[in-house]
């Protein structure tokens, strides 16, 4: 594929958003002029590296009367507002290195070729929000890690987008437009790419007709980097242009990522709030440390219990943290009215909240522990899908009924083929 | 759909990867083996009817192979598949397992020999080679390195990929192209990083006035100690205590907070400081604080960023600029090391104390008597005792004194390579005008390109030129961004394959070879044998190999092959338990095992030794505190690393090295079926099928008298599992004596004694870690077949398949036959067909 150059500029115009003023609400609105949604659907994936200690998590009972566990009691003010899911998984198996594919379905390594090639979920969202708001999706969280930590958020060529590492960062991100200086270097700096952009997308032209086959395809890797590239570059400029949201709280300092959990919540309840994103994606990984909570033993260490009680029951305290502070941020959503409408943006903001590990002290990628809190569903209860090995449900068709949601018009991500039997809208 | 539907069809594919790549091949091609006498339906029909067909028949199709319907003629990729691995498993006796009927060595002579020369055969009449894609981008490593090289920058802080998408890998090896994505987020991170690191090497034209600065007190540290310090010291000098491995460090970096916007230019700076080793010889036990009294104090300094986080606590880029070893008393020291703009300089106790913030509290506890009663026993009364009466071995830095920036030369050698030698006329005399400007382009664009570049692609820079001209930029800032359009071109990010007639190209050769020994571009001697041609003589690429090995940029292919082949890159990544491994975070054990690893494989480099070694060898290098974590006596002093030879065998090779250990380990236990996989996988090169999908998991218990060892004996008992972990288990319970850092041990504790013993599925049995290495040695051909894949694969960018078989087993043919060197090894796969070829 050649793309020649007035082709292409007429269809970074099509490409064209429209965008106003931004104070808390009028940006919202005015973003919103050309969006046929009444609401929009917003989305929020959080994940851990080693999931909850399956004794302890999983109630005994299924359906609306099941018994809150310790490890859910933190959100027994929420109950009605959410769903647990439990013998739902991907099949994967590799234990640190399959947890991954929680919001793909599939290991990286084995996603190249397949439609969608390894996407996650949460990136699938955020293609269809594309330029509606500043931020088409915020992941925050770390490339390291075990093994390179919970690594969810995939883009549709199999690569991960760097993610933001703390609260200071995405408050920055958020709030802290650049001085008068800034923006002028910022616009050169996009009329420099664009520029720039031209010549190379010429080289790539002239090396694609001496590759063979096989190389031309894997050059039009370069090509379509260089759409989006330029797609980008249009919206930021656009951007930049609207200034932020002003900033309703101080710049938080980063105090390693157990301590940062609130601030990071607060922040993405914020970044929805004011419609700078309606995807965001939390990965509690490289900087979780069981000692911010006064707990002397590792993390990892205690979630290889070897069954000693001792040790289980620090692992539940530290997984209990995670469930508070999971459960105040439903709080914090139930609290903020979402515009033009009669609901909370709970209700309009769909919550994941598990891990692509589904029992830690045996490495095992199954049963994963799955909670989904509003969006606009009917909640309140344990589902429980079939066990045995030749009836077992997709986790993909969960994401399914979340992208149909949130308004993408598919029946089909990864390995779901269908939306989830049973989640019904409320 | 449910899940089992899905996956197995998806798991069969995925299990057989190579048979993927394989399944696209074209040419379906009918070899009979006629020559080879005598004929299949003779003696091999019958061979597998007897041995093999039972389990891989029509009833049970165990490992997923299949051999009754074999006609002992290769029609597709499929059949070739299953003779060589018959061949192989007959090779190594490892088939029929040995509870089996065997095969007389007649039978299995005859078999063998028939296999050979109709795999040899077909070979030989096919002409199809590999299909994968070889066209490959820069991974981030490469990158660094280019533009390192290309611009002469210092990069010891700066570094312009931190910020990319992290490259994913294929069986461990980050120089595949086919796994290396391009996306429209790295793509805007090369547009980024190209300016940055253009602006890096040209700016300031003007050469920087030296400043000086000088610190003499207020040296406040962090909120924890400064409390103390106020009233003990009234902040009149420095302390440090911590080393910077401690948990919540205390007094492990000294930073100058005074200085904390650090230097104003990229350039040399003098640090002068006057300091003092105090307390070293202690009255404490030794086991008490584990400093080493007869060592003297290593002063570091370190690089700090007051964007990065705290100045006084652990940050993402931090190298180590300089060493001083203190005499105990108060001296001036000087050292000269290079800054980036921004970056101010912290001091670290190297050899110092560990985890001080817990220590305050122990000597309150173990030596009350020497301290004053407080009013609490309370860690903030508890470490003001141990700060003013505690007498630790600390350092004291008195006074500081910066200078610079001072250069090695002026222009910058990154300004001359890219303005040239008239550097002055270029800036200020608008010399820079348009004929030399693109002169001057045009020799940066052919290094960048790595040939010469043509002159349509010099007019879309001269676009770019011209266009920032348009907009107002001032004709040097419009060169500069000429340049960055060089490094954001295709013909920049990606290496070059094949020329028009689709040969792999001189300069494809060039580059091929210095992403494989430098890990970065070619220099102007490689460029000028590939543009006459001299390139392709074979002894003149031998003695280039032999070149760039002694250059030290071929520590990039120590570095870099080692973590694609040993998976040592993700050392750190399973951090140890700090409880369970102090010294892991006290002695930096984590760099010094690294060390060993890579100064051992130098070693084998320089000295060409036989990569037997790597199985098995007389010999190591060790700092003292390896030696130590090893219980090896030595007379080593420091930090220093030496050749120790190694009279106990536990240690020889690679299986006796921690970096391996730890690696294979996840820092708080071990598992002898994930060390079992590693080594089948990496050093063997026989990784064996993933798990069935409806077996038990193991679910450790570790409250009764069972150890990891038993709960696999049961395991084993399960025949499906049995068929993997016969081969799986044994290596892995040969490794059980070294913890997940590589320690020895003998026990699990609570009693529960470790048996390293264990039984080859061949039959062969070992009783420890010595007795096992010699049954690896045994078969060091397999070996050596797994480290020539690899290091194909590493070198020529693609995985390497069924076709390069062949090469590969000539390559370990003749390595064999000259001694198997391990640099022998490396030129003769620079030799090699798949080498030479896109």
């Amino acid at each position: 594929m050649i793309i020649h150059s007035a082709n292409r500029r007429s269809f970074l115009k099509a490409a064209g958003v429209c965008l106003a003023l931004p104070t808390l609400e009028s940006a919202r609105q005015v973003a919103r002029a050309g969006d046929p949604e009444a609401t929009p659907r917003r989305m929020v994936c959080i994940g851990n590296e080693f999931g909850m200690h399956p004794d302890t998590f999983w109630p005994k009972q299924t359906g609306a009367n099941y018994e809150l566990t310790p490890l859910l009691k933190p959100l027994a003010p929420y109950r009605s507002d959410f769903t647990l899911f439990s013998h739902l998984d991907h099949g994967l198996k590799g234990g640190h290195f399959a947890i991954h594919g929680f919001l793909t379905g599939v290991k990286a390594a084995e996603a190249r070729g397949l439609p969608g090639g390894g996407m996650s979920v949460d990136q699938r969202a955020a293609e269809f929000v594309g330029s509606r708001t500043r931020f088409p999706s915020l992941t925050i969280g770390s490339e390291y890690g075990l093994h390179g930590g919970c690594q969810m958020s995939w883009t549709r060529t199999g690569t991960r987008i760097p993610p933001i590492p703390g609260p200071r960062e995405l408050f920055r991100q958020l709030f802290v437009d650049d001085d008068a200086a800034g923006k002028k270097q910022a616009e050169e700096r996009i009329h420099l790419q664009t520029s720039i952009l031209d010549a190379v997308l010429g080289d790539a032209n002239s090396l694609k007709r001496t590759l063979s086959r096989n190389d031309a395809q894997k050059l039009d890797e370069y090509f379509s980097s260089v759409r989006d590239v330029e797609t980008k570059l249009t919206l930021d400029r656009q951007w930049l242009r609207i200034p932020k949201p002003k900033a309703p709280i101080d710049e938080p300092k980063n105090k390693g990522l157990t301590l940062d959990l609130p601030a990071l919540y607060e922040l993405i309840a914020l970044a929805l709030q004011t419609d700078s994103t309606r995807v965001a994606t939390l990965e509690i990984a490289e900087g979780f440390v069981s000692s911010a909570l006064g707990i002397k033993q590792g993390y990892h260490g205690l979630s290889h219990h070897g069954k000693v009680k001792e040790s289980i029951e620090l692992l539940v305290q530290i997984e209990r943290y995670q469930v508070e502070q999971f459960a105040g941020f439903l709080d914090r959503l139930r609290s903020i009215r979402e515009p033009d409408s009669d609901g909370s943006l709970l209700d309009s903001t769909m919550v994941l909240f598990g891990s692509g590990m589904g029992d830690a002290n045996s490495h095992t990628n199954n049963d994963l522990p799955i909670i989904l809190a509003g969006g606009g569903f009917r909640h309140g209860e344990h589902k429980a899908y079939p066990k045995a090995s030749n009836r077992r449900v997709p986790l993909c068709n969960l994401f399914v009924s979340m992208l149909q949601r949130f308004g993408v018009e598919t029946d089909q991500f990864s390995q779901g083929t269908t939306t989830l039997t049973g989640l019904e809208l409320a | 759909m449910s899940i089992p539907e899905i996956s197995i069809p998806l798991k069969r594919i995925l299990d057989f990867t190579f048979l993927v790549l394989l399944l696209t091949m074209t040419a379906e091609r009918r070899v009979s083996a006629e020559d080879a006498t005598p004929s299949f339906e003779a003696v091999v029909q019958p061979f597998l009817k007897k041995y093999c067909v039972g389990c891989h028949g029509q009833k049970q199709q165990k490992g997923d192979r299949r051999f009754d319907a074999l006609t002992g003629r290769i029609v597709d990729d499929n059949s070739l598949v299953d003779l060589q691995d018959i061949l192989d498993q007959l090779n190594l006796s490892e088939m029929p397992p040995e509870e089996a009927p065997q095969p007389t060595a007649d039978e299995r002579r005859v078999a063998i020999r028939w296999l050979t020369a109709t795999i040899e055969n077909y070979h030989q009449t096919r002409k199809a080679s590999h299909q994968a894609a070889v066209l490959r981008r820069l991974n981030s490593r490469e990158y660094r390195n280019t533009v390192r090289d290309l611009l002469h920058l210092n990069m010891t802080m700066f570094d312009p990929t931190t910020t990319f998408p992290r490259d994913q890998t294929t069986e461990h090896l980050d120089t595949i192209g086919d796994t290396l994505v391009t996306s429209g987020a790295l793509l805007q991170q090369y547009l980024n990083a190209a300016e940055e690191a253009v602006q890096k090497a040209i700016f300031p034209l003007e050469k920087p006035e030296v400043q000086q600065w000088t610190f003499r007190d207020g040296f406040r540290q962090q909120p924890e100690i400064d409390q103390v310090h106020k009233n003990f010291n009234g902040f009149k000098h420095m302390t440090l205590y911590d080393v910077v491995g401690a948990d919540k460090p205390e007094g492990a970096y000294g930073p100058i907070h005074a200085f904390a916007d650090g230097v104003p230019h990229d350039g040399y700076y003098e640090i002068r400081l006057k300091a003092e080793a105090l307390n070293r010889r202690h009255d404490y036990p030794i086991e008490f604080l584990g400093t080493n009294p007869d060592e003297p104090f290593r002063l570091g300094i370190v690089a700090g960023h007051k964007d990065a986080g705290t100045l006084h606590l652990t940050q993402p880029i931090e190298p180590l600029l300089a060493e001083v070893e203190l005499a105990d008393e108060q001296k001036w020291y000087t050292v000269r090391v290079w800054m980036d703009a921004g970056f101010t300089p912290r001091f670290t106790f190297r050899n110092g104390l560990m985890d001080v913030r817990n220590l305050w509290g122990k000597l309150a506890k173990d030596y009350g008597d020497r301290f004053p009663k407080r009013k609490t026993k309370g860690i903030v009364d508890n470490r003001i005792n141990g700060i003013t009466h505690g007498n630790l071995p600390q350092i004291r830095i008195h006074e500081i004194e910066i200078q610079g920036p001072f250069y090695d030369e002026w222009p910058t050698a990154g300004q001359k390579a890219v303005f040239g030698k008239n550097f002055t006329g270029a800036i200020y005399d608008e010399t820079l005008a348009e004929g030399n400007l693109r002169n001057r382009l045009t020799e940066f664009a052919s290094a960048a390109y790595r040939r010469s570049a043509t002159s349509q692609e010099l007019e879309r820079v001269m676009q770019v030129v011209n266009a920032r001209r348009a907009a107002g930029r001032s004709p040097i800032n419009a060169f500069c961004d000429g340049l960055t359009a060089i490094l954001c071109s295709p013909a920049f990010l990606y290496l070059e394959a094949t020329d028009e007639t689709a040969r792999l190209s001189s300069h494809g050769l060039a580059s091929r070879l210095s992403y494989f020994l430098w890990s970065s571009m070619p220099d102007q001697e490689l460029r000028k044998l590939a543009a006459s041609g001299e390139l392709r003589h074979p002894e003149i690429l031998a003695a280039q190999v032999d070149r760039m090995l002694s250059d030290n940029r071929a520590d990039a292919f120590i570095e870099g092959f080692l973590d694609s082949w040993l998976t040592l890159r993700d050392l750190g990544a399973s951090p140890p338990d700090r409880n369970a491994f102090r010294s892991f975070y006290h002695y930096d054990l984590d760099s010094a095992m690294r060390q060993e690893t890579r100064l051992f494989v130098r070693e084998l480099l320089e000295q060409n030794l036989s990569i037997d070694n790597f199985l098995d060898s007389d010999f190591t290098f060790l700092n003292k505190r390896l030696a130590e974590h090893y219980g090896i006596e030595t007379s080593l002093a420091g930090n220093e690393f030496q050749k120790v030879s190694l009279t106990d065998r536990r240690r020889g090779g690679l299986l006796g090295q921690a970096s391996i250990l730890t690696v294979t380990a996840n820092g708080i236990d071990t598992s002898p079926v994930v060390r079992g996989v590693w080594l089948l996988e990496n050093i063997l090169g026989t990784p064996p099928s993933p798990p069935p999908p409806d077996v038990e998991p193991i679910d450790p218990d570790v409250r009764g008298a069972t150890t990891i060892r038993d709960q696999l004996e049961k395991h084993r008992s399960i025949a499906s599992c049995n068929d993997c972990h016969r081969k799986i288990d044994p290596p892995g319970f040969a490794l059980e004596n070294f913890d997940p850092i590589g320690g020895w041990r003998t026990s699990y504790g609570r009693g529960k004694k470790i048996d390293p013993s264990g039984q080859l599925s061949t039959g062969q049995t070992f009783r420890d870690i010595t007795e096992f290495k010699q049954l690896l040695l045994a078969r060091k051909e397999l070996f050596a077949r797994s480290l020539t894949t690899k290091l194909l694969a590493y070198s020529s960018g693609r995985h390497v398949e069924l076709s390069d078989r062949p090469h590969v087993d000539q390559i370990v043919a003749n390595l064999n036959a000259r001694g198997g060197g391990f640099r022998d090894l490396i030129k003769l796969v620079v030799a090699s067909e798949p080498f030479l070829s896109p």
